[in-house]
């Protein structure tokens, strides 16, 4: 439930799923402007963006002013119609100019991130591929691909913070004016099953995501609301037989699970009126646990789906019958083929303790033995 | 005034130059209060209250000792040494009937019915630490990273916890990673201790011993110790006892995983987990006849120590770009060594096709244990799903999603049996503050039949307070294990309104109303305060 709170309140906020958008937002550049005529005459990156190479910050402004133009531009703001080669007049650069209408301006937004452009010494088009095209824009900026090219840490969690902006305690910041930061990969279906990314090698969820909100919600104490529709209580039998989703991801069958039915009346511990001797009063239906002959249903129910009778029934319950125990009822529950098996040697070998719960009889014990 | 300059000196001595660590908490307070029925065959269902407080704090500080800081000021890679420590702590009790009440055994007996269920133990009194660990990181040159404390891991198929230390040292020639870890398993027992990271298939009640009879042989097992004197306490119950499930489990783990890789990255990892015998549980003849004792038998067969869990895992990610496709295929495969079979795999590949993203996938499911369970013996059936996943997230106001499913029971006399089941769901935004969304879903099968779907809206009412509701109307037929009603029709209606009283404050409410012929009409409200504190950037 609590994941199904931040889910309500990211839902809103989020609005799309858009991480490009959010980290390079998006501009306004009205202007007629072609990087690959001026590089294409030899201009240099530093002459127009000559600020570039001392900038320490990424919110630094780095277009060029109309100053910088002029270098080789003779722009007469008394004569903006001027006739030159360079281009000159003020409608040459700015589309739709007209002297009674101000002139609409440039807009940028500073991406969120981190970046000292004067510790990057490299080409500027080694990340800046600017070459081909005429305005440059947020398509030409360097994608987090290109920065792993030399910062091969910044695939690992502790690195993140390096290029983005982080919160105290050094998570991710992820919420801005113009967006959440949040990964392609966080479809709508990614709430309900995120296996894949959470067990990947490497993975760098939690350089976002705190470790509560993963263990608020695998281990957590509410309902995810999300999850397990309304009235799961009653419509969880048919998940838990069946044995999907993998109720074993969340609870543990022989706490969570026993605790609940018992206390529920449905167990044999606890308050039940469910009574095993009398057939008007079993929870299960005549024939599910018979001695001898018989349909006996519950081995093939056991067999198939195992957790479905370990989130009511404790082991000692299936001892009351299986455990070899002198006297006692002695149904095998081994299939076909079982001593002699590879599993039953390990199971053996490992842990005898399991064996010893049901096998006494020293003559019985290991796996090559006979009746 | 003697004493008071000795104070004065002790504490200009011990002054340090104070350090601004970063750090970040998030507290939630969430009070639960519903009703659930204990089943009655005569006479009306009786109603339990659940009165659930739960306090969780989870703190995170950053660069202790601010070593990292000059670093940061200067613009340059966090490289060297960092140190931080994260935990999440969680205080939580029920005070209602339901766990804190009594019970009526035959007899009659009334007892709190702790002590009946000692699985309620998980919701009465509870201070578990969920985890907690100091980690350094940037060690031999950015290579190492150390973590100690509480220490979360995940093979892939559920998370645990140790109480140790790992290490992690990278290998950049290679570019493999070796992780290494050892420690103690938090179980139910351990300080803070947490029942849901524990192995399944072990019971903390009712755990009993073979008690040899007159002539080798003739003995029977029974509840263990049965003369052992009991105090009454509220908050714990008294008769559990179950000494093998309170002994240390010693776990050492290690992986070789891919490092600083693009495009693939590729784990194997291992695990194990044993625990002594307990042995000796009480002085010899301690019951009214004779015995010698030991536990879980009267003989001593049982071996000085038993494995737990003994796990062998691998799994590999790949990424492939063709265009505008982009292909991501994975496999990932568990053995347990301790029962000698293949318990988990799946593999699949996602499509990513602009807006469309694709996903067939098949699992593997054979369900393993506590080494100490006899359910790891009961337990012979396999299971294998095939699955397909469709999403649609166009950049627009729609997004759809679809799945559907087969799981192939493979039984032990070579039939089989199938369940499978489809279902779809669209979401739409309208405009900047509202969100639709609708759900339907069908399946069928191996455990019953369920065909139904779900209406959902929310609305950013104003900027601090959202609001949202859930119509559900479910029909379903279970297959019958038992003799409670198995046909029936379910609707409920859910809604939640989250309002921000302040910065980095929440306050959530949520109300849930189900009606079905079974139950009739019931309801459940819970609040969520939601604390977090995040100091001054």
């Amino acid at each position: 439930m609590k994941r199904a709170l931040l889910l309500i309140v990211m839902l809103f906020a989020a609005g799309a799923f858009a991480g490009d958008s959010v980290v390079y937002p998006l501009q306004r550049l009205p202007l007629i402007f072609s990087h690959a005529k001026h590089l294409a005459r030899g201009t240099t990156c530093a002459a127009c963006h000559a600020a570039a190479a001392t900038s320490q910050s990424a919110v630094d402004n780095l277009i060029p002013t109309e100053a910088a133009c002029r270098a080789c531009h003779a722009i007469d703001r008394a004569d903006p119609a001027k006739a030159a080669t360079p281009v000159t007049a003020c409608v040459g650069c700015h589309p739709g100019w007209r002297a009674d209408v101000p002139v609409e301006r440039v807009f940028l937004v500073p991406p969120p991130l981190k970046f000292p452009h004067d510790q990057h010494k490299q080409a500027c088009e080694s990340c800046h591929a600017v070459r081909q095209v005429d305005l440059a824009t947020t398509a030409q900026l360097p994608s987090m691909e290109s920065c792993f090219a030399c910062h091969k840490g910044g695939m690992e969690e502790r690195h993140c913070g390096d290029c983005h902006l982080t919160k105290m305690g050094g998570l991710v910041e992820t919420s801005f004016d113009q967006g959440n930061f949040v990964p392609a990969t966080h479809g709508p279906r990614f709430a309900k099953d995120h296996k894949e990314e959470a067990r990947a090698p490497g993975s760098t969820c939690n350089a976002c995501h705190d470790r509560s909100e993963c263990v608020q919600c695998h281990q957590g104490t509410v309902k995810p609301m999300d999850f397990h529709q309304g009235n799961y209580l009653l419509v969880h039998a048919t998940d838990a037989r069946r044995g999907t989703p993998d109720c074993s991801a969340c609870h543990r069958y022989e706490t969570f699970c026993v605790g609940c039915h018992e206390r529920s009346g449905l167990g044999t511990r606890g308050e039940t009126q469910f009574r095993s001797d009398r057939t008007d009063l079993r929870f299960h239906p005549v024939g599910w646990s018979s001695r001898g002959a018989g349909p006996n249903l519950h081995a093939q129910e056991a067999r198939r789906n195992i957790t479905s009778c370990a989130s009511c029934h404790r082991e000692e319950d299936c001892l009351t019958c299986h455990s070899a125990e002198p006297g006692g009822v002695r149904a095998s529950p081994h299939p076909a083929g079982w001593r002699g098996s590879s599993r039953c040697k390990a199971l053996d070998r490992d842990n005898r303790r399991m064996c010893l719960r049901c096998h006494i009889a020293q003559d019985e014990l290991g796996c090559d033995w006979h009746h | 005034m003697r004493r008071v300059c000795v104070l004065a000196a002790v504490v200009l001595a011990a002054s340090h130059e104070a350090h601004a660590y970063e750090f970040w908490l998030r507290a939630q307070t969430i009070g639960q209060a519903y009703q659930l029925r204990e089943y009655r065959l005569f006479g009306p269902d009786l109603f339990l209250g659940r009165h659930l407080i739960t306090q969780t704090l989870a703190l995170r500080i950053d660069d202790i000792g601010d070593l990292s800081a000059g670093r940061r000021r200067s613009r340059l890679p966090d490289t060297g040494l960092r140190i931080s420590w994260q935990s999440y702590l969680r205080v939580d009790h029920d005070f209602g009937d339901w766990s804190s009440g009594q019970v009526t055994l035959p007899g009659p007996i009334r007892r709190d019915a702790l002590d009946a269920i000692p699985e309620l133990q998980e919701w009465v009194a509870q201070l578990d630490l969920m985890y907690g660990y100091l980690q350094l990181d940037g060690l031999a040159d950015d290579r190492a990273t150390i973590q100690v404390g509480r220490i979360l891991a995940d093979d892939g198929w559920g998370t645990t916890a140790y109480d140790g230390a790992s290490a992690r040292y990278r290998i950049d020639e290679v570019p493999i990673a070796i992780t290494a870890n050892a420690g103690l398993r938090v179980r139910a027992a351990s300080p803070l201790g947490v029942a849901s990271y524990e192995l399944d298939g072990t019971s903390g009640a009712g755990c009993q011993e073979y008690v040899e009879g007159p002539t080798p042989g003739s003995g029977h097992w029974q509840l263990i110790d049965r003369n052992r004197s009991i105090t009454n306490t509220r908050l714990t119950s008294d008769f559990e006892y179950c000494p093998q499930r309170d002994v240390d489990q010693p776990t050492v783990g290690i992986t070789l995983a891919t490092a600083r890789t693009r495009h693939f990255s590729a784990e194997l990892g291992y695990r194990r987990t044993w625990s002594d015998t307990v042995g000796l549980i009480g002085p010899v003849d301690r019951l009214n006849f004779p015995d010698k004792g030991l536990y879980p038998n009267d003989f001593g067969q049982a071996p000085a120590t038993g494995v737990n869990e003994e796990r062998l895992w691998g799994r590999a990610q790949g990424e492939l770009r063709a265009g505008a496709l982009r292909v991501e295929p994975y496999a990932d495969a568990r053995f347990s060594i301790l029962n000698a079979v293949l318990d988990r795999a799946d593999a699949g590949v996602r499509v990513h096709d602009g807006d469309h993203v694709i996903e067939p996938r098949v699992e593997y499911f054979f369900p393993t244990f506590d080494g100490d369970s006899i359910f790891n013996a009961f337990s012979i059936e396999p299971t294998t799903d095939a699955r397909l996943a469709y999403s649609y997230t166009p950049a627009g106001p729609w997004r759809g999603t679809a799945d559907a499913w087969i799981r192939r029971y493979a039984h032990e006399d070579d039939t089989t049996s199938f369940a499978g089941g489809f279902d779809a769901g669209v979401d739409r935004m309208f405009g900047a503050n509202w969100r639709g969304h609708l759900d339907a879903l069908w399946d069928d099968g191996y455990g019953g039949r369920r065909i139904g779907g779900s209406a959902d809206a929310a609305w950013r009412a104003q900027q601090d307070l959202w609001l949202r509701g859930r119509v559900i109307v479910l029909g379903v037929r279970e297959d019958s294990t038992s003799s409670l009603a198995t046909r029936y029709v379910t609707s409920s209606a859910v809604t939640s309104a989250t309002f921000q009283l302040s910065d980095g404050v929440g306050l959530h409410a949520i109300a849930e109303t189900d009606y079905d012929a079974v139950h009739d009409l019931q309801l459940r409200v819970i609040g969520v305060l939601d604390l977090a504190f995040y100091p001054e950037q």
